[in-house]
């Protein structure tokens, strides 16, 4: 503002605008920096883990379907409303802590025919875009490593926010479905599912 | 001595009364978890102790088959030729199915996609000698339900067998591979001109 004062001063009489005139193009200026710099930071959201869960299941042939969760993880959520496509997400979870319904069956699942947790101790998710599809669904695609291998995916987003950004409380559900042999994981198939559904429930609180 | 051959030798006594527990056991709960199972998890686990039990089978049942071919069976109960022959046969179909089903089984998880390993008991380690193969786990699959169904008719008319040689003709059919009797006097031997079941 400051620059733009000093070359309105330097141009010619008959060339400078009006004084209300210039008093405009400041304030103008000044919001647009404001608006500027209130857009790009995707405020840190805090993760309710009492209500978050990761989730998946798969389906086999002659075989009932396979529930799963993992209980140890971490995420971060970065939410910006104004420009939902600068939002973020990521979460980590720890391969040993799946949970499929028993003690043995868990530690078939962590071993080498699957998610061989001694040799990938964790899965990954991090989101490289977020579309906003109207006002309670979003699109996240992001990539997903698993078994050391690296791919996109992309997740359907459910957002509840109980009808207001201020309530400080947004609840999200994001399901996708992925191949399990894209990131080598062969085994059973195709008597076990190729398909794997992944549901990931969270809820996001701000201090604010 | 003599009781030697009018009773079956106790090793065939106790590995025959062993080999139905087992037998019983593992129908049961093949059933059992096909059908009324619908949690993955449980699934898993009665699958892996249906394995352990269809493998104690198999070496029972070739123990049995030794035992059968070193023993002096003991003589016939009077019968005529054809219930005779009928025995015989439900029989070594029995010994036959004892066999298939446990073979089909081991076939079934060789061939499966879904190579789960079997540690038999938690003890050893069940090899699987042949590769994947979907339509080859089917027809296992196919073989070990099919034996299943058999066998399980089969110990209906050998139990319902048992209990008429007992209860309608009392001879010593059952007592034989049950008990050895003190003596003879308290079971009664079947007239001549009736006829009884029995091997």
């Amino acid at each position: 503002m400051g620059v733009g004062a000093f070359i309105v001063c330097r141009l010619p009489p008959r060339a400078r605008p009006p004084l209300r005139h210039f008093a405009a193009i400041c304030a103008l200026t000044l919001l647009g920096c404001a608006a500027a710099s209130a857009a790009t930071r995707a405020e840190p959201w805090r993760i309710d883990a009492a209500h978050t869960s990761i989730a998946f299941r798969v389906d086999a042939v002659g075989f009932p379907q396979t529930h799963g969760h993992f209980t140890r993880y971490s995420g971060r959520i970065l939410l910006d409303f104004e420009r939902p496509a600068k939002s973020f997400t990521g979460f980590t979870v720890e391969a040993a802590s799946v949970e499929v319904g028993s003690p043995v069956f868990n530690e078939f699942v962590k071993g080498s025919m699957l998610l061989d947790a001694d040799k990938f101790p964790t899965l990954s998710f991090s989101s490289t875009s977020v579309e906003k599809v109207d006002g309670r669904t979003a699109r996240v695609t992001g990539d997903l490593t698993m078994l050391g291998v690296t791919k996109p995916v992309t997740l359907t987003v459910s957002v509840d926010n109980d009808g207001s950004t201020r309530s400080g409380i947004i609840s999200f559900i994001a399901i996708g479905t992925i191949k399990r042999s894209d990131y080598g994981m062969v085994f059973g198939i195709p008597l076990i599912d190729d398909a794997l559904e992944i549901t990931v429930k969270t809820r996001a609180l701000t201090d604010e | 001595m003599n009781d030697s051959r009018r009773v079956w030798p106790l090793p065939v006594k106790l590995f025959h009364w062993l080999g139905a527990v087992l037998v019983l056991g593992a129908l049961g709960l093949g059933v059992f978890m096909v059908q009324f199972i619908d949690d993955a998890a449980r699934r898993f686990e009665l699958t892996q102790t249906h394995k352990s039990i269809g493998v104690a089978i198999l070496g029972v049942t070739i123990i049995r088959l030794c035992l059968r071919f070193l023993t002096v069976a003991p003589k016939p109960e009077p019968a005529a030729q054809l219930p005779r022959l009928a025995a015989k046969f439900a029989h070594w179909a029995l010994y036959a199915l004892l066999v298939i089903m446990p073979v089909s089984g081991w076939l079934m998880t060789t061939t499966t996609p879904v190579r789960v390993p079997t540690i038999v008991f938690g003890l050893a380690r069940l090899p699987y000698p042949l590769a994947p193969n979907v339509p080859a786990y089917q027809l296992a699959h196919a073989i070990h339900v099919a034996s299943a169904i058999a066998i399980a008719a089969l110990i209906a008319v050998h139990i319902a067998a048992a209990l008429i040689h007992t209860l309608l003709w009392r001879d010593r059919t059952l007592a034989r591979i049950l008990w050895q009797p003190p003596n003879d006097r308290r079971i009664k031997r079947a007239p001549p001109a009736s006829i009884s079941l029995c091997d």
